[in-house]
């Protein structure tokens, strides 16, 4: 009988879920509002996660794209630093490696004179030794009646790709003005390539293809090649080539795999794209809560109900498969929802995202929002798991929910008030643990990322104890300026802690993110623009447009010194330098004696660090470079040179903010012992006290204007332009920062809003005693307000909290850059201000239902 | 059910049941020792003051709350050794519930509410819609099958949840005040419903009540005080 009867019970039990999944969705559908903004929540987390994936994917889409473009079948490439390789070396090497291809390449950016802003990129080839290497381009087919054999022909002669062509109105037989370093030029557009397919429409999109000679005269490399391009066969032969052309370089020169050049260039941009994705995962933990919260409070409202079924025989698998079943159903739709909204956004930030990486690392221009399956996919599962995670802690608490019919909910009350404290210390220990995680000298990001969410989720845990605390010390300022209602409303917050204390923890991780981003992006530009007031002590700077390799026509610096009124000039240049971990920035500074003020030691001793760096051929390190290769003061840093290879003993390690990639500078003296070209690409103008600067300005471009295209500007200006930038670079990060507000406002909103109609009976009581309308949205908005701003307030310690990790931990694992932190308490406040504006909104709608709505009715509803 | 029962055969035995809950520093005893019998097709009222144990003697009949020590038996199954889901899976077949605040799911029509006990036992759609109707004509409800339960009178509510408790014919009917929520002319009605409906499925009724009304309906009486079950003279 027992087995018979347990069978029985046992049976179709899916079949008996169908009227319960109706039961649950009905329940859903009884509470649009709330349903809504959690499916907007979802919705706002995935879409920020997509649209940084998408963005992301196709920055590097193109960047692939353009590699492919200019690299094609090339295995190994020989390279020089920015000053290139002699061009004898070729001729040389292709007499040596006999059946080995090499083809020399000339290449850099040139800026279209009609497009200001529009950067090309000039690829210099030999067309009868590059058909190996780039088929793509040597085969196309080439429209105006020119062959390759023309751009040999015909100085000046160049190819465009048929889609840059029409977008900057040019034929062939027309002339395109260009400006290379400040200097005009001019290219005879002999015919435009059309491509097959997009794929490589795409990949030729901004290539003006031109002869080696014609690259070198307009880029102004006379007798010097970018670089030598190889294809070694694999196999037994390849050490052998590998070891023959390494033989036969000079010592600048080094050979390296296109692989390990190019993936240098995508690591570059790697902790950039980590950031965005970290950035925008926020968004979707804040999301997460929000799916918390609102099941959560589903399942507090369903305890009765809940219970009931239970004692009908529903088990406890079925209830926790009903609760996330809800979850999941949400996040799909949330998810589904996101990914349109996140395809959309993308367009925007792929525009700030290719911006950031031309202003940070190199030139790229991308084209197509590329939207690959995978990120689809990852969309639905975020939304999907989210929810389900979300969701996973109110389905077990569900099943926990006794199959008694008089759900004792002062029971939970009080079992809620009993383990607040000891939540508390479990959250404590969870925050020693996450700091103690952070300590562990080690350059993990992850172990960053994941103490940041262990300190988030212990904050969280000790939510519920900070409530009851500080609702007992506002109680008796409510009982002096409310009456018996100030009380009344004060203590319905620690009554209900199992629904307030949720809805509190939500808001205050929600708000913490945005004043933890806000703290760390403000220390960030304020170090930044106190770091340019000290670098900048010249009172006017002089530099060739696009730094790297180009020059300041020696004609203008012999000028320059010549004008009266000037006390001191520095001179600096910008080189490329080869290294065994790959080429490094190498930055030549010739003092003036104001000039030392304008760099921080940050390790090593000052006093001792100057003269060697003066008289010993000793180099400083900026901050980031130290930080990549783990170089200290007194440790050796090994560049290629002029001479060969040579240890360059570090001094000191200074701060800058310049670089991420870092940099070593040295004094002009060292580097002329070394290098022997003599060019400046910087010039730092030291007035005398009496000097007028606007003045000077005017003489300076008096003797710039013929000579070249120079920029002219004054400390402040550099300083202007220097923030304008970083502020460019901030603004994807602060749009991701307003997207988590978004999501964290919408946050607050449903679950205040949620607290607010579960108490719908409540406040039907107090009108069925005589409550006003007024009086009964008193009680609301105190509630919701006081609820607003303990999370306001217990959101700053927690957002300075991630600040200081973000900005210790988690920038200087990314960049190596050290950054003073600062408190801007206008970044609390506005917190403050979100939470208590949110919260009165959020109490302004069960209000206006309740004034619709007779007490009588609301009493029998429930 | 569909062997055939002997009608003072025993449906339900709980035999030296003891009961304790934690209220704050102090433990409460509700019983230490409680032995009784319930048979088929007879009503049993429990009657008690207010905190003698009543509504908790019900839980633990129907195995939704365990005894500190003794067991319950319903037809020769012991709930008490069966574990946690055992019991549900036993209590969906075997045992219906009316309670005081009817306790019918808001979410589901009235026709919805009957359904679920049978979709839960996996009885086939034809046999559900036959029952379904039956029951609603039963309790004179077929006009309001639609209808969700914040809709209909307390004393209709109340009628639904007769026909919820006894829709999947169990062994035993457990109910709470079951018109202590009703007027005294509902209440009556409700009552017979309940009683004559539980005599026609031979099911065991047991209802714990305060109602005197109740009492002259009862089969027997047992009267709940200071831990121990006794058989109230008629």
């Amino acid at each position: 009988m027992t087995r018979a009867v347990l069978r029985a019970g046992r049976a179709r039990r899916w079949v008996g879920l169908s009227v319960l999944a109706l039961s649950s969705l009905r329940f859903s559908a009884r509470h649009p509002v709330q349903l809504g903004l959690s499916v907007v929540g979802i919705a706002l987390g995935v879409a920020v996660v997509i649209a940084i994936d998408i963005s992301s994917e196709s920055a590097r889409r193109a960047f692939d794209l353009s590699t492919e473009a200019v690299l094609g079948r090339t295995t190994h490439q020989v390279v020089g630093g920015s000053s290139g390789v002699d061009e004898t070396l070729y001729p040389r090497l292709r007499r040596a490696l006999e059946g080995v291809p090499v083809a020399p390449i000339v290449e850099g950016p040139i800026a279209v004179a009609s497009q200001p802003g529009r950067t090309l990129n000039m690829l210099g080839i030999d067309p009868f030794s590059d058909a190996p290497f780039r088929p793509h381009l040597t085969a196309e087919r080439v429209s105006g009646g020119a062959s390759l054999a023309r751009l040999v022909t015909l100085p000046g002669a160049a190819l465009l790709a048929s889609q840059t062509a029409r977008e900057l109105e040019v034929s062939p037989g027309d002339v395109l003005a260009v400006r290379v370093g400040g200097r005009p030029a001019e290219l005879e557009v002999v015919g435009v390539m059309s491509s097959a397919d997009t794929l490589s429409g795409n990949a030729l999109a901004d290539l003006v293809v031109v002869d080696i000679a014609t690259a070198q005269e307009v880029l102004g490399q006379y007798a010097r090649i970018s670089r030598l391009d190889l294809i070694v066969p694999e196999g037994e032969k390849e050490a052998e080539t590998v070891r023959r052309v390494e033989s036969m370089l000079p010592p600048a020169v080094r050979l390296v795999t296109a692989r390990a050049r190019t993936a240098a260039a995508s690591e570059m941009t790697r902790a950039f794209r980590l950031n965005l994705v970290m950035l925008s995962l926020l968004a979707l933990v804040v999301g997460t809560f929000l799916i918390y919260n609102t099941m959560t409070f589903s399942v507090i409202q369903r305890r009765a109900l809940i219970g009931n079924l239970r004692a009908l025989g529903v088990t406890r698998s079925q209830v926790f498969e009903l609760i996330l079943s809800e979850a999941v159903l949400l996040g799909l739709i949330g998810g589904l929802l996101g990914l349109g909204l996140g395809v959309g956004l993308s367009s925007e930030l792929v525009k700030l995202v290719s911006r950031t990486i031309n202003d940070l690392y190199f030139t790229l221009n991308v084209r197509d929002v590329a939207v690959p399956g995978w990120v689809i996919t990852k969309g639905l599962l975020l939304g999907v798991g989210a929810a389900a995670i979300a969701a996973a802690v109110p389905a077990l608490e569900a099943t926990r929910v006794a199959p008694r019919v008089a759900s004792t909910r002062s029971m939970i009350e009080s079992r809620m008030l009993e383990l607040a404290p000891r939540a508390a210390l479990a959250g404590a220990a969870l925050i020693a643990i996450a700091v103690a995680g952070l300590a562990v000298p080690s350059r993990a990001l992850w172990i960053g990322f994941a103490a940041l969410f262990g300190i988030v989720l212990g904050f969280s845990l000790c939510v519920p104890w900070a409530t009851v605390t500080l609702v007992r010390g506002v109680r008796p300022i409510a009982a002096a300026l409310g009456g018996s209602l100030g009380p009344l409303s004060v203590q319905g917050l620690s009554a209900s802690l199992s629904r307030t204390a949720v809805a509190i923890a939500a808001l205050t991780v929600a708000l913490a993110a945005t004043v933890g981003v806000g703290l760390m992006v403000d220390s960030f530009r304020r170090s930044v623009a106190d770091w340019l007031t000290v670098t900048l002590q010249a009172d006017i700077y002089i530099s060739a447009p696009s730094s790297a390799g180009r020059r300041l026509d020696p004609s203008l610096v012999a000028g320059i010194e010549a004008v009266p009124g000037i006390a001191a000039l520095s001179m600096g240049r910008t080189d490329t330098v080869e290294s065994p971990d790959g080429p490094v920035e190498v930055v030549s500074i010739r003092m003036a004696p104001q000039s030392y003020r304008g760099f921080r030691v940050l390790q090593g001793d000052p006093v001792t660090a100057w003269p060697a760096f003066d008289d010993e051929d000793a180099v400083l390190v900026t901050e980031p470079f130290s930080f990549r290769y783990s170089t200290r003061p007194g440790d050796r840093v090994r560049l290629y040179t002029d001479r060969g290879a040579v240890d360059f003993t570090v001094a000191g390690v200074v701060r800058d903010y310049g670089s991420e990639q870092g940099s070593v500078i040295i004094s002009r003296d060292t580097f002329e012992r070394f290098w022997d070209d003599r060019g400046h690409s910087t010039l730092g103008v030291y007035l005398e006290p009496d000097a007028d600067a606007p003045t000077m300005l005017t003489a300076l471009r008096g003797v710039a204007g013929g000579i070249q295209d120079v920029f002219i500007r004054s400390n402040t200006a550099i300083r202007e332009a220097s923030l304008e930038v970083f502020d460019r670079t901030f603004t994807i990060t602060l749009v991701l920062r307003m997207l988590a507000t978004g999501v964290a406002f919408v946050g607050v909103l449903s679950a205040l809003m949620a607290l607010a109609l579960e108490r719908a009976r409540e406040l039907a009581v107090l009108r069925a005693l005589g409550l006003t309308q007024a009086q009964v949205w008193a009680v609301v908005s105190t509630q919701t307000g006081l609820m607003g701003l303990i999370a306001g307030v217990l959101s700053i310690p927690l957002g300075l909290a991630m600040a200081l990790v973000l900005i210790v931990v988690i920038n200087r694992r990314s960049f190596g850059w050290s950054i003073d932190v600062h408190f801007d308490p206008a970044i609390a406040g506005t917190a403050l201000l979100l939470a208590l504006g949110a919260s009165m909104l959020a109490g302004l709608y069960p209000t206006l239902k309740m004034t619709r709505t007779a007490p009588a009715l609301a009493l029998r509803e429930e | 059910m569909s062997e055939v029962v002997d009608s003072t055969s025993v449906a339900i035995r709980v035999t030296h049941l003891a009961k304790a809950y934690r209220e704050g520093e102090q433990r409460r005893v509700v019983f230490d020792d409680l032995s009784a019998e319930f048979y088929r097709s007879q009503t049993t009222a429990v009657v008690g003051r207010s905190g003698t144990g009543k509504s908790t003697l019900l839980n633990l009949m129907s195995g939704i709350d365990l005894p500190d020590r003794g067991e319950v038996e319903i037809d020769d199954v012991s709930l008490t050794r069966l574990s946690e889901k055992e019991r549900t899976l036993f209590r969906r077949r075997a045992i219906g519930f009316v309670f005081q605040f009817f306790n019918l799911i808001p979410t589901l029509t009235v026709a919805e509410n009957l359904r679920l006990p049978l979709e839960l036992l996996g009885v086939g759609a034809i046999e559900i819609a036959s029952r379904v109707d039956r029951l609603l004509r039963q309790v004179g409800l077929t006009a309001r099958a639609e209808s969700f339960p914040d809709r209909l009178a307390g004393g209709e509510q109340q009628r639904v949840a007769v026909a919820r408790a006894l829709i999947h014919e169990p062994v035993v009917v457990l109910a709470d005040e079951p018109t202590g929520n009703l007027d005294a002319e509902t209440g009556r009605e409700v009552l017979e419903l309940l009683i004559e409906m539980t005599r026609r499925s031979r099911a065991s009724l047991v209802v714990v009540t305060h109602s005197e009304e109740v009492l002259r309906y009862a089969d027997r009486v047992l009267a709940l005080n200071e831990g121990r079950l006794v058989v109230r003279p008629e």
